[in-house]
């Protein structure tokens, strides 16, 4: 009876009343940030006596905020097409190799998602310090590529685990080469476990912070280093503009994902 | 390993892993299946990526709490040692405890409520969920300062209820660090522990009402143990986020608070003390396998690690 | 007077605009094997829900020893239910499973030990305690079920199509143990499948269910017999329906006129009906005869035979009549036209007036 929402009685108030404050908890400050972009309070005042787009032309003035977001779409997109390429690979052996250490194999890729971000940050800062690779296009590539794997090989795991492999079979059987069965026929239908990843390796460098605080150097740095060192200095409405965007963004990704999840149950 | 060709036909795998020398009817037909290699080659870019970029840096970094400045154990005596880094020790273990706690005393209704209302509902939920554990990190910790500063909302609404007459210090100290840590990782609990209690089937908990349980019983004995590895996985999870956890507690607590994750980074970035921040890492990345493997140990392996 | 051990009155439930039972009425006694048979959606589950608790009717009352029961919350009930699909606590031993509604009712420990034994030795699971329910077959794990569910001597035991999901040995094997066990404890049993076989090798009596009503009560004998509508009769046994028009009623019998012309004389009439009325005549294909001669006038059919089927012990012969309305007949091994049947063949069938019946229809 616990388990039939419709008998739950006095404690399906309860719970649902719960739900509500968890949900605004989570909700309201992303709202939060929302309003004061437009609010015209530089000190943040809420509600804010009047409204304004003044935080969002002084973002788009300067200069510096359009190269860290270049810099940080750059190298997004290059990590999410090296990842979903090494992920797939990766993810085929895993799924279709017969070889022992397999499982070992799978608990390596897995690890840098359990590793705390900040040790990986320090350690690739001081062998990227010797190798030169400090502050580079390549190093950010790299470094966020470790951490964007993991994600995606779980993704395509996932998706080629629910595949059957005897229909790659039959396409085999039926004249096609192994690799073009699989590009005709076990890709296409992976193709939301692709999606997946590619979208979780872009989230995943795109947002991510630690790694590119320690990487970045005064000629390159993504947006994320650029709201952190803004914000140390001070609590600028101008963050709130840039955090709005991004809501946007991610609002977008979010409705593509949904999307792509619609029409493959469709 | 690479020498050994096999096949990846399930023919072979259903036939009990007989090898291809026995010259099975599947593969003999058909020739295109027996000249695959074993799979190892596709996992090699991955695999060099990760030795070269994760595995050697990490070890090489690690090894210098051993030898730097001199080799010796010199920096775990000094971790150990002083009041300074064992408050530090002790403060990264309390907000991971507390966080852990309440996240996971709040995502257990939750969880319960999403697994079984109705779906329009949890739609909408799920969704605000996925939007706030989406959304960019730092612009959620951005909400924070702003919320929890000294003239912010928070203050503001609990002074005009009369309910406090000073403004609360609610940031650059451990009760910021743990509001925005409790935020950050409540859609970790919440959607693996929705997903383990949507697995329980309903009849159980009718058989056990029929058994004559009362609803406090029937929660105490059977939802709640059902529920208890998911309760674990995820509680873990949290925990070991929030020892390594370096953004939220570098905004939201202050300088005098640190963490351990901090302390990791002040070392080798402005103190280039490598040697002690080595030190640090290294016990912070030990209690972490630790507690992993006592999870294993424990549940088994969770899911996706399988 | 006094009241029946467990009465079911005026049941009704809706779901929104489905009605899932109505007018359902009941009366069993106490110590009997009662069946619900029908098949899915006809409201047997619904019924046996309402019993447990699970749901509330809309209407009508369930009177255990007399006193409604539909106030009582599940747990206070009393009642045992074993279900469809297997329910064990997945994080209990055997013995805890079994032990679970002894603790919850705060027995002491001894009693428990001694009790928890005594079911499972019931169930001829003893010595499994320590065992847990994943490392338990299906069959087992219904057997532990069943030992919880009778643990705490309910007056009343459900079961809900608890055999469904094992194989066809593994099932009989255990309506046999079903049957002992119902013998040796004496408890009531309200048992609901959509197996008419397994009905019939256990229960006392059946209630047959169709679209949310009950169609007849009866033991399996008098359904089989004297079947009181066109549902029970294609429900219970094999059928045929020949499709007809009342000539003449006298008392309870009719004469039918079928499509050929062909005059069925005094055939029992299942409900009231009048002349010129259309009727079926229901036959069941062990009960006719197929022969190359006619028979009687009035209880004889010309047929063309349509399709012959070997089924090791008998023989299935579809025929056709002349309006090309199928009937099946069925023939036993030693019948002397076994074997020699081919498709083609031109015989008569015939009946005995008190086999066969008729359905008026509205």
């Amino acid at each position: 009876m616990l388990l039939d929402f419709g008998k739950l009685g006095i404690l399906k108030w309860v719970l649902i009343t719960l739900c509500i404050l968890v949900a605004l908890f989570l909700i309201l400050p992303i709202l939060f940030i929302v309003a004061l972009s437009f609010g015209d309070s530089r000190w943040l005042i809420f509600p804010p006596p009047g409204w304004t787009l003044d935080w969002y032309r002084d973002l788009f003035a300067d200069p510096r905020w359009f190269e860290a977001a270049w810099t940080s779409a750059r190298i997004a997109l290059s990590v999410t097409v090296l990842s979903v390429v090494l992920g797939l690979l990766a993810s085929i052996a895993l799924v279709r190799g017969r070889f022992r250490g397999r499982e070992l194999l799978r608990a390596i890729f897995l690890m840098p998602m359990i590793l705390p971000v900040v040790i990986l940050a320090v350690a690739l800062y001081i062998l990227f310090l010797r190798l030169g690779l400090d502050g580079s296009f390549a190093g950010f590539v790299i470094a966020h590529l470790v951490i964007a794997l993991p994600f995606s090989i779980i993704a395509i795991t996932n998706a080629l685990e629910g595949f059957d492999p005897a229909i790659e079979q039959a396409a085999i059987l039926c004249g096609a080469s192994p690799w073009e069965a699989r590009w005709r026929v076990t890709f296409p239908a992976i193709s939301h476990g692709l999606f997946a990843a590619a979208i979780f390796s872009f989230l995943a460098s795109w947002d991510e912070v630690v790694l590119a605080i320690f990487m970045a150097s005064p000629m390159l740095q993504t947006l994320p280093v650029k709201v952190y060192t803004t914000l140390r200095q001070d609590l600028t409405p101008v963050i709130a503009a840039a955090s709005t965007l991004l809501v946007g963004l991610t609002l977008v990704l979010m409705i593509l994902a949904n999307r792509l999840g619609r029409r493959r149950s469709a | 390993m690479a020498s050994r060709v096999t096949t990846e036909s399930p023919v072979h795998a259903a036939s009990g892993g007989v090898g291809p020398a026995a010259g099975h009817a599947g593969s003999a037909t058909v020739p295109a299946l027996r000249r695959r290699p074993s799979g190892l080659a596709l996992a090699l870019p991955a695999l060099v990526l990760l030795l070269a970029f994760f595995a050697l840096p990490v070890v090489l970094f690690l090894a210098r709490s051993v030898t730097e400045p001199q080799p010796g154990f010199q920096n775990y005596a000094a971790l150990f040692g002083g009041p300074t880094y064992l408050r530090i020790l002790l403060n990264t273990f309390i907000v991971g405890g507390v966080v852990t706690a309440v996240t996971a005393l709040l995502a257990f209704p939750v969880a319960w409520a999403l697994a079984i209302m109705p779906p329009r509902w949890s739609a909408l939920l799920f969704g605000i969920i996925v939007l706030s554990m989406w959304t960019n990190l730092l612009a959620r910790t951005y909400a924070w300062m702003v919320l929890l500063q000294q003239t912010g909302v928070i203050n503001r609404m609990l002074q005009a209820l009369g309910i406090i007459d000073e403004p609360l210090r609610l940031v650059n100290n451990l009760v910021g660090v743990t509001i925005g840590m409790v935020y950050i990782m409540l859609p970790f609990m919440i959607l693996p522990l929705t997903g383990v209690i949507r697995k329980i089937d309903p009849m159980i908990l009718q058989a056990a009402s029929l058994c004559g349980a009362t609803r406090g019983q029937a929660f105490r004995r059977i939802l709640l143990p059902l529920a208890a590895p998911g309760l674990a996985a995820g509680g873990l999870m949290v925990f070991v986020m929030s020892l390594g956890y370096f953004v939220t507690p570098a905004l939201l607590g202050g300088t005098s608070n640190m963490m351990m994750g901090q302390l990791v980074a002040q070392q080798v970035q402005s103190l280039t003390n490598w040697g002690l921040g080595a030190a640090a890492a290294f016990v912070l990345l030990a209690v972490t396998l630790l507690l992993y493997a006592m999870q294993i140990r424990l549940l088994g392996r969770p899911e996706g690690m399988r | 007077m006094i009241p029946p051990f467990l009465h079911i009155n005026g049941l009704r439930k809706t779901y929104g605009p489905v009605v899932a039972t109505e007018h359902v009425e009941l009366s069993i006694k106490e110590g009997e094997f009662m069946t619900f048979l029908g098949p899915s959606g006809s409201g047997k589950s619904t019924t046996l829900y309402i019993l447990a608790g699970f749901q509330d009717p809309d209407t009508g009352d369930i009177r255990l020893r007399g006193r409604s029961i539909l106030g009582v919350p599940s747990h206070k009930r009393n009642i045992g239910m074993v279900f469809q699909r297997y329910t064990l606590f997945p994080h209990l031993s055997v013995g805890e499973n079994v032990a679970f509604p002894l603790r919850v009712r705060r027995l002491p420990q001894a009693e428990i030990t001694r009790k928890v034994r005594r079911a499972l030795e019931l169930v001829r699971l003893g010595g499994f305690e320590e065992r847990k329910p994943a490392s338990l077959s299906g069959g087992q794990q219904q057997r532990v079920a069943l030992a919880r569910a009778l643990v705490y001597d309910p007056p009343v035991l459900l079961m809900d199509e608890p055999l469904s999901a094992l194989d066809k040995k593994l099932r009989e094997e255990i309506q046999y143990e079903i049957r002992r066990i119902h013998r040796e404890t004496g408890v009531t049993i309200l048992y609901v499948t959509h197996d008419q076989e397994e009905a019939l090798r256990l229960s006392d009596r059946i209630a047959i269910f169709n679209a949310g009503r009950i169609e007849q009560v009866g033991t399996g004998a008098e359904l089989y017999t004297s079947p009181a509508t066109h549902f029970v009769a294609d429900f219970i046994g094999d059928s045929s329906f020949l499709d007809g028009t009342i000539a003449a009623v006298e008392g309870r019998c009719a004469d039918l006129r079928l499509g050929d012309g062909t005059l069925a004389r005094r055939i029992p009439l299942h409900a009231p009906g009048r002349p010129g009325q259309r009727a079926e005549l229901m036959l069941r294909p062990e009960r006719i005869e197929l022969s190359p001669d006619p028979g009687p006038d009035g209880a004889s059919l010309p047929v063309l035979v349509q399709d012959v089927t070997f089924l090791g012990n008998i023989t299935d012969v579809v025929a056709l009549t002349a309006w090309n309305a199928p009937v099946t007949v069925r023939l036993g091994f030693m019948h002397p036209l076994s074997g020699r049947l081919t498709r083609g063949d031109r015989l008569w069938i015939r009946w005995a007036a008190e086999t066969v019946h008729a359905f008026p229809r509205d």
